[in-house]
């Protein structure tokens, strides 16, 4: 146990999901692995992300980074979510290097919802 | 009702360690500068005399506390060097008689990794499990003495649920088959009555930060009867008679004496006093949606109460609790995620173990103390669930 496992952007972030919930007909994609559990919803519209939530079970540096991804996507292309890397988390909440695993869990959900926005966005037009 | 300020800490985690209380920290003060009996006590020196009759009252109080001779007390470093010495230094000086060990995987990690470390010395260990509880069943115990066994090792109250195990039952099974019988009454010495006058225990390690002593003291207590030898751990300068050598550290022997003045003057009450908090505390979270208590609700030491939820995960719960200071069931924030040893032997699963969190109740604990704990715990469960998803079809 370090003196402070936890940066002040973590604590923040884990203290006040304001994205935390479930998009309702929203595109959506679910993953467990590593013992972490995310799922990830989004509104979209002309290749837009309108709305991004999400649901997550896990420590605190996987659901502040849950957090900090809806955030930081919303909003932007949903192209952009098939480029999520778990490092720019990692970075920029400063989580441990031996949560990498977890990291990456949300990176490979983030990713596949992209996919899958760009598929439903395909098969509208 | 007293008003907490934002972020105020709550300290709920008196089995992991004390504060000093006030009047031992006096007590100890005055013996550290020259104005002081600072000096050896292995000096025949004026000064030294004086600093040796501070560990000879030390001895006396604690001995009281205990219900044992003062020169039955070997001084160590803590209740892990305690436990070492009794573990270690036993089954040495007994190899002759025999090299065979029992113990429980629920005992404290001073104590398994001690048998540990005479496994791999060439003694055979036998693990006994507990009931669901976290209890030893005496027919288990009769069942795993054997004709080579030379040491039983089973613990007071345990360190994470609280459980009372039978001391005066498993050490008199112990004194039938001529075993020597060591406790690790680490949680209990000033908390619980202890009479080693009446108790078939050989063997007792004690530590004082666990009753309002300094960090860095605690004793060994010895049966003065035959067969009943340990072998030094450390060599050195003869101090306590070779058992221990070693320059004793006079303010600390001192903080241990005095803590035990007090815990042996204040022990009931402080025993009631816990109890009716750690009720408070089970009645303002009993019915949180599958909740477990793991332990002995009934019949453990009430000043630990450890719950868990099998659907939250433990490091999370534990940041959601803050400003509550308490203890966790998992080592979650090390490289591996592993839950508690102690719980995964009452048979809890892994994610009940890493939800599981220890509340103890100390003396300074109030009722609105732990009415705002169990509001917190009720909170950051609620506030955890609503965050997670369904689990996904395996």
């Amino acid at each position: 146990m370090t003196a402070n496992p936890y940066s002040t952007e973590v604590r923040a972030l884990f203290a006040n999901p304001s994205h935390s919930g479930e998009l309702d007909a929203g595109v959506a994609v679910s993953l467990e692995e590593q013992g972490m559990r995310l799922q990830l919803s989004a509104w979209a519209r002309g290749g837009r992300i309108d709305a991004l939530r999400f649901r997550a079970w896990g420590c605190p540096h996987f659901i502040a980074a849950a957090e900090c991804l809806c955030a930081r996507y919303e909003g932007r292309a949903a192209v952009d979510l098939e480029s999520v890397s778990a490092t720019e988390f990692m970075q920029s909440l400063g989580i441990p290097v031996e949560k990498t695993g977890r990291i990456l869990v949300i990176e490979d959900v983030a990713r596949a919802l992209g996919h899958k926005l760009r598929e439903a966005s395909n098969s509208e037009t | 009702m007293t008003t907490r300020q934002p972020g105020e800490l709550l300290y709920l985690d008196y089995a992991a360690t004390t504060p000093v209380d006030r009047e031992v920290a006096a007590a100890m003060a005055a013996l550290l500068t020259e104005s002081g009996d600072f000096a050896n006590p292995s000096s025949g020196h004026v000064l030294g005399r004086r600093a040796a009759r501070h560990i000879e009252t030390a001895a006396v109080r604690l001995g009281a506390l205990l219900g044992a001779a003062p020169e039955r007390l070997v001084w160590t470093s803590g209740a892990t060097e305690s436990d070492n010495l009794a573990i270690i230094g036993a089954a040495r000086a007994r190899a002759h008689r025999g090299r065979h060990l029992v113990t429980m995987p629920t005992e404290h990690k001073a104590v398994t990794d001690a048998f540990g470390y005479l496994e791999k010395a060439g003694f055979e260990v036998t693990w006994l499990e507990p009931d669901r509880r976290g209890l030893l069943e005496i027919e288990t115990l009769a069942a795993a003495l054997r004709e080579d066994t030379q040491l039983v090792s089973v613990m007071h109250v345990n360190n994470e649920t609280g459980v009372i195990q039978d001391i005066a039952a498993i050490g008199g099974l112990c004194r039938e088959r001529d075993v020597l019988y060591h406790v690790d009454a680490a949680q209990s010495v000033g908390k619980l009555p202890i009479d080693l006058s009446l108790l078939p225990v050989d063997l007792m390690s004690v530590t004082a930060h666990k009753f309002y002593g300094p960090k860095g003291v605690g004793a060994l207590y010895v049966a003065d009867r035959p067969g009943c030898n340990v072998e030094p751990l450390f060599y050195g300068g003869g101090q306590q008679r070779g058992l221990r050598p070693g320059t004793l550290p006079v303010h600390l022997i001192a903080g241990i004496g005095k803590a035990a003045e007090i815990a042996a003057s204040r022990r009931a009450s402080d025993l009631r006093g816990v109890a009716v908090l750690r009720d408070r505390l089970w009645a303002g979270i009993r019915d949180v949606e599958g909740l477990r208590v793991n332990g002995d609700l009934d019949g453990g030491y009430p000043g630990i109460l450890n719950v868990s939820v099998g659907d939250i995960e433990g490091e999370s719960l534990l940041l959601a609790l803050e400003p509550l200071c308490v203890a966790t069931g998992s080592a979650c924030n090390s490289k591996t995620q592993e839950p508690s040893y102690v719980l995964r032997a009452l048979g809890c699963s892994d994610a009940e173990a890493q939800s599981a969190i220890r509340f103890s109740i100390g003396r300074a604990t109030t009722a609105d103390d732990v009415d705002f704990a169990a509001s917190r715990y009720r909170e950051a469960v609620a506030r955890l669930r609503a965050l997670a998803p369904a689990r996904t079809a395996a």
